[in-house]
């Protein structure tokens, strides 16, 4: 697989977390700290009331967060960050319509060598235009995709945005009419997730994944389809799309993988509706590490997207 | 070992090598050539390549490891010249080789449409590796991308090239896309899909020329619209590519010849895929060409085998486009239908029944029961004990209900539901929720419904979706068993969420009927054309028969001419045309009517385009003596020859006439002007009356003289002309936009107040102005004289199918 290759350079995000509403409070739910023991450590003691810290902006201004710097503002662990090497974050909130089921968090670690980017685009009536985003060390194509705009329908935000559905896209760096192309070739920049982001309110969102081939977000995605208008009312999902490091491709077009509610991870979060975020070892094609969260949309889960490292 | 040659190394060839390998892997040593210079490939699978969602490698079938392992000699990138069929050898450009058995898989061709410009660089034709790396390399380059044809592989380009950032258009030949795989409603929903991803779709567009000098620049259509392109891709569909069977005199039609086996008229030569033509048939879609692959893998290892064509289903690869269509599902006498559709989450689902079996099923949006439907049609099942259930699938056997509050819970926030006050959908839900529980309370906070009530069932609709069922809305009258929407609904929703076509209302009302009944086709029709006089295009089969002919069909089969005299006035030129043709055509009975005009009662259905020809060239046109529109404006002679005459009553007449005529409304509309208030035109008994005074002139609206007699209700006094023609021209038109189909003006303005119509008419002069304008744009389309177009246009259509008189007489 091209798109995605084996290296030993730590990935794009060091630490990926869940939190869960418990009356009007959020608790951690679960989280791959890595070897940031102190910082999981502080995690676990902390709980964010609604409008407080990094999840609980999330969760009231309905809406996914980025943080860059944490130094003077509303988060809740700098100490405990600046300790792990932690600079950035981006909190992404899982409603099911007016409900909030979880806040994730990823926090990133500022180096020159890091490459990648985590982007939230916000629509307005006709075109996606960037909300925020954290790139690490791509900054001319930070730069550049500050001012770029995309027309539904149109790369992998306005794709996302038309289609109502994730997106995994192959080779972000050619052959597309985005000056933004030409710069994510530059930076490396190959496979890219897209996902929507539904949120109370009328306001779109659209969260973008990129993974450069050196310091990659993860090295195996799946996107599965969990839709009654695809699978039927069994609380099923099928792969949908996929490509692995080690595994290569994962779609099948004629037979595609299916599971059922409280099989595996991803039946869990089928069962749940709830993400899910492991270290642990027997994850598919051997990876230790794994992401996997829930899209709710008009009233049912719609999609599971996960991402193993 | 025997030797095997297989020409072309295609998804059927390919497949034809796994059940020969696994099988009898040492039956034949293998020599494989391609074209192209690469092996088998998942060829269905280049749109998401194109579009960037899958790489070359995931697709690539098999690999140079899979072809070493089975010790395929390969030649690719290497043509094939010829075949010795005497020598049994074939000839590649590198050399020859023998065969004993030689299979054809040389696939299809692109069809290339022969206009001028075909061949610039930059029009490209979608069927392999090397046609998507060009498109993406185009890609890279920016700019304008028409695809000409609509079909499964044109939409797919499409998609994948706007997602790559290109400007998309769509040229489509006919009335919908994908129009052999899909019915109109499922069409239309494909277009909104592919719409609301930034491609502009035509359809009924014809490619008449591409443009351009040294590349590609432009493509025109034939109806001179010149469309910039950087890039045109044609995906207008394939032909078998026969060109080496031909040569070596291997019978071919279509395609290449071949029996149950797969073989052609050669014994030794099979024929796979794309390039074959079995029994009059040809095979564009995988499903078969796996089945052939499976009987020539039987063949080469004389094990017996026969193909069996059976019943296709057809998936689109768009990201987020869900469509399945299987079997057949054109009209038929004996043919029921079974649909369901949710507006909200843009579902359709339509079952054809035949004799007790699922012969069809088209679906969009929702296409997780495709294949269990499939199965049904493949299997013959017998679907009587189900049918109550049917098109809720497997698992609903219990059976869900359509939700007719779906249209209304669908609505966009920013929607206008009540027109005369401006209050859109989230104003009425705020007030709802903030204790607003009754229609009286949603008046009194937001003035929604408070005019003229044609929202109120909207309204109501609201307080049902809002409130759920502790609210209980008084049940409205359906148009028909099609929807249970009012007319007034589906007006209303119509405009608030700018629904366009017939398509449009079926699916986003959530109709039950795939394209609605002979109650309801004509009143939506009316209000389309009526709402959107520009963007729709009038349905002729959606009208009454006399509409449709343009006369009215009497009691024994014949027809009635009335052609039209402005005023009530004529010439004697004009009598005599009359008369001649009345002579000419052997009309029987000449007729003065009520309206002041003549009436030529008896002419035949197909001597109908020669009198009008005729009445033409004397300057004569229809009369719409027929029609639900405007009929005669009836006039006095006025003050010019009668002593007690005010004003110029005949003048005004012919003023309205001449202004009104043409246009489409509810029902039929008549006028009149009366010299003075002796009102000899019976001004006060018309739908808009006129009576002249000496200080100018008095407008009545909303009289009858039919089964109910009524006489009008004062509108305004004006004085002068204009403002007598202003206001009934903007009457017309409020009531062209507000009124149920067939309701008679006073019958409308019964319902919603004269007051109502005064405000909007008689004080609100801007009002008024933008009324008059808005009718001054749909007579753009509707001031024709349709006798002269059909005279024209479509003269055939009013010949008998066969003379049957000259047949009896010989």
């Amino acid at each position: 697989m091209e798109a995605l290759i084996e290296t030993d350079v730590r990935t794009f995000i060091e630490v990926t977390e869940y939190w869960v509403p418990e009356g009007d409070t959020l608790v951690l739910a679960g989280g791959n700290y890595g070897d940031l023991k102190a910082f999981e450590e502080a995690s676990r003691q902390t709980s964010f009331a609604k409008g407080e810290g990094l999840p609980g902006k999330a969760w009231a201004e309905a809406r996914p967060v980025v943080l860059k710097g944490f130094d003077g503002s509303y988060f809740k662990r700098t100490e405990a960050a600046h300790e792990a090497g932690l600079t950035s974050a981006v909190a992404i909130p899982v409603f099911d319509g007016e409900t909030l089921k979880s806040v994730l968090v990823v926090l990133c670690g500022d180096d020159d060598v890091r490459t990648g980017a985590i982007e939230v685009w916000k629509a307005d009536d006709t075109l996606l235009r960037l909300d925020d985003g954290y790139y690490g060390a791509a900054k001319h194509f930070e730069f550049v995709s500050k001012h770029t705009q995309f027309p539904r329908g149109q790369g992998l935000p306005g794709g996302v945005w038309a289609a109502k559905t994730p997106i995994l896209m192959r080779d972000l760096g050619s052959g597309y009419a985005f000056i933004r192309s030409e710069s994510a070739g530059k930076a490396g920049l190959t496979t890219g997730l897209g996902l929507p982001i539904p949120v109370p309110g009328g306001d779109t969102f659209v969260l973008t994944l990129l993974s450069a081939r050196g310091t990659p977000i993860a090295r195996r995605f799946e996107i599965w389809d969990a839709r009654a208008a695809k699978v039927g009312k069994a609380n099923d999902a099928v792969l949908i799309d996929g490509i692995c490091a080690r595994e290569g491709r994962l779609w099948d077009d004629e037979s595609p993988r299916k599971v059922s509610a409280w099989q595996g991870l991803i039946g869990r979060v089928l069962g749940t509706g709830l993400p899910v975020v492991e270290q642990t070892e027997g994850l598919a094609a051997g990876y230790d590490s794994v992401v996997a969260l829930p899209i709710h949309s008009n009233g049912e889960l719609a999609h599971i997207v996960a991402w193993y490292a | 070992m025997k030797k095997l040659v297989v020409i072309g190394a295609g998804m059927a060839s390919g497949r034809v090598l796994e059940h020969l390998f696994d099988a009898d892997p040492d039956a034949y040593e293998v020599t494989l050539f391609n074209a192209e210079p690469r092996g088998n490939y998942n060829r269905i699978m280049l749109s998401p390549v194109l579009s960037g969602e899958k790489t070359y490698q995931e697709i690539v079938t098999h690999d140079d490891d899979w072809y070493r392992e089975n010790k395929v000699t390969c030649r690719f990138g290497e043509a094939v010249t010829g075949i010795d069929r005497d020598r049994k050898v074939v000839k590649g450009a590198n050399g020859e080789v023998a065969y004993d058995k030689l299979v054809i898989a040389t696939g299809s061709a692109p069809f290339i449409i022969p206009v001028p410009g075909k061949d610039l660089p930059g029009v490209i034709s979608y069927r392999d590796l090397d046609d998507t790396n060009a498109m993406i390399e185009a890609c890279g380059k920016r700019g304008n991308a028409v695809v000409i044809g609509g079909g499964l592989l044109g939409l797919e380009a499409a998609a994948g090239l706007a997602l790559r950032g290109m400007n998309v258009t769509v040229l489509h030949l006919m009335g919908h896309l994908m129009d052999r795989q899909l019915d109109p409603a499922a069409g239309y929903l494909l277009r909104k899909d592919l719409e609301r991803r930034g491609i502009t779709v035509k359809t009924q567009a014809s490619t008449k020329a591409i443009l351009g000098e040294e590349a590609v620049e432009g493509v025109l259509l034939d109806d001179g619209e010149v469309l910039p392109a950087d890039l045109v891709v044609m995906a207008v569909g394939i032909r078998p590519e026969t060109r080496l069977a031909n040569d070596a005199h291997i019978e071919v039609n279509r395609g290449i010849d071949v029996n149950a086996q797969m073989v052609t008229s050669d014994p030794d030569i099979f024929a796979v895929g794309e390039c074959l033509e079995f029994n009059g048939m040809l095979f564009g879609l995988v499903a078969p060409l796996y089945d052939q692959a499976k009987v020539v893998a039987a063949g080469l290892l004389d094990q017996p085998g026969e193909f069996v064509p059976k019943e296709l289903s057809t998936k689109l690869k768009v990201t987020g486009c869900d469509l399945f269509s299987a079997g057949d599902f054109a009209d038929g006498e004996n043919r029921e239908d079974i649909v369901f559709r949710d507006p909200a989450r843009g579902v359709y689902k339509r079952l054809v029944i035949e004799d007790n079996k699922l012969v069809g099923a088209v679906m969009y949006g929702d296409t997780a029961d495709g294949n269990w439907f499939f199965g049904l049609i493949k299997d013959g099942t017998d679907i009587d004990e189900m049918r109550e259930t049917l098109i809720f699938g497997p698992s609903m056997q219990g059976g869900a209900s359509v939700d007719p509050l779906s249209a209304v819970a669908a609505l966009p926030p920013e929607a206008e539901i009540c027109g005369c006050n401006g209050v859109c959908k989230s104003t009425i839900v705020s007030a709802i929720q903030g204790g607003a529980t009754d229609l009286g309370a949603i008046k009194a906070t937001t003035k929604a419904s408070a005019s003229c009530g044609t929202c109120t069932g909207l309204v109501e609709q609201l307080m049902e979706v809002t409130l759920g069922d502790s609210y209980a809305a008084p049940e409205a009258t359906s148009i028909c068993g099609c929807t249970d929407l009012s007319h007034e609904d589906v007006r209303l929703l119509i405009k608030s969420k700018e629904l366009k076509s017939q398509a449009a209302v079926w699916q986003e009302l959530g109709w039950k009927t795939p394209n609605g009944c002979h109650v309801c086709r004509p009143a939506v029709n009316y209000y389309l054309l009526a709402d959107w006089p520009v963007e729709y295009q009038d349905d002729p089969q959606s009208r009454f028969i006399n509409e449709r002919k343009h006369a009215n069909i009497q009691k024994d089969g014949t027809f009635s001419v009335v052609p039209r005299m402005f005023g009530g006035m004529t010439t004697p030129d004009e009598l005599r045309a009359i008369a001649d043709a009345a002579d000419k055509y052997k009309v029987p009975t000449v007729h003065v009517t009520g309206g002041q005009r003549i009436d030529l009662l008896g002419v035949k259905g197909e001597d109908l385009p020669a009198i009008w020809a005729d009445l033409n060239a004397a300057g004569m046109v229809s009369g719409h003596a027929y029609a639900k529109g405007l009929r005669t404006v009836k006039t006095c002679v006025g003050k010019d020859h009668c002593r007690f005459g005010t004003q110029d009553s005949t003048g005004l007449g012919i003023k309205l006439e001449k202004k009104l005529w043409g246009s489409w409304s509810p029902h039929k509309v008549k006028l009149a002007v009366s010299g003075c208030p002796r009102n000899c035109a019976e001004a006060t008994c018309k739908d808009i009356g006129v009576v002249c005074v000496d200080s100018g002139y008095q407008i009545g609206v909303a009289g009858a003289a039919g089964m109910d007699v009524k006489e009008t209700e004062r509108l305004a006094d004006v004085t002068t002309e204009q403002d007598a023609i202003d206001l009934a021209t903007a009457f017309m038109q409020l009531y062209r936009e507000n009124a149920k189909y067939l309701d008679r003006p006073y019958k409308w303005v019964a319902k919603v107040g004269l007051d109502w119509v005064k405000e909007r008419i008689v004080d609100d002069l801007d009002e008024r102005a933008a009324l008059i304008e808005r009718f001054e744009l749909s007579q753009s389309i509707y001031r024709k004289d349709p006798w002269a177009e059909e005279a024209k246009s479509k003269a055939d259509q009013y010949a008998p199918l066969a003379d049957l008189t000259l047949e009896a007489a010989e």
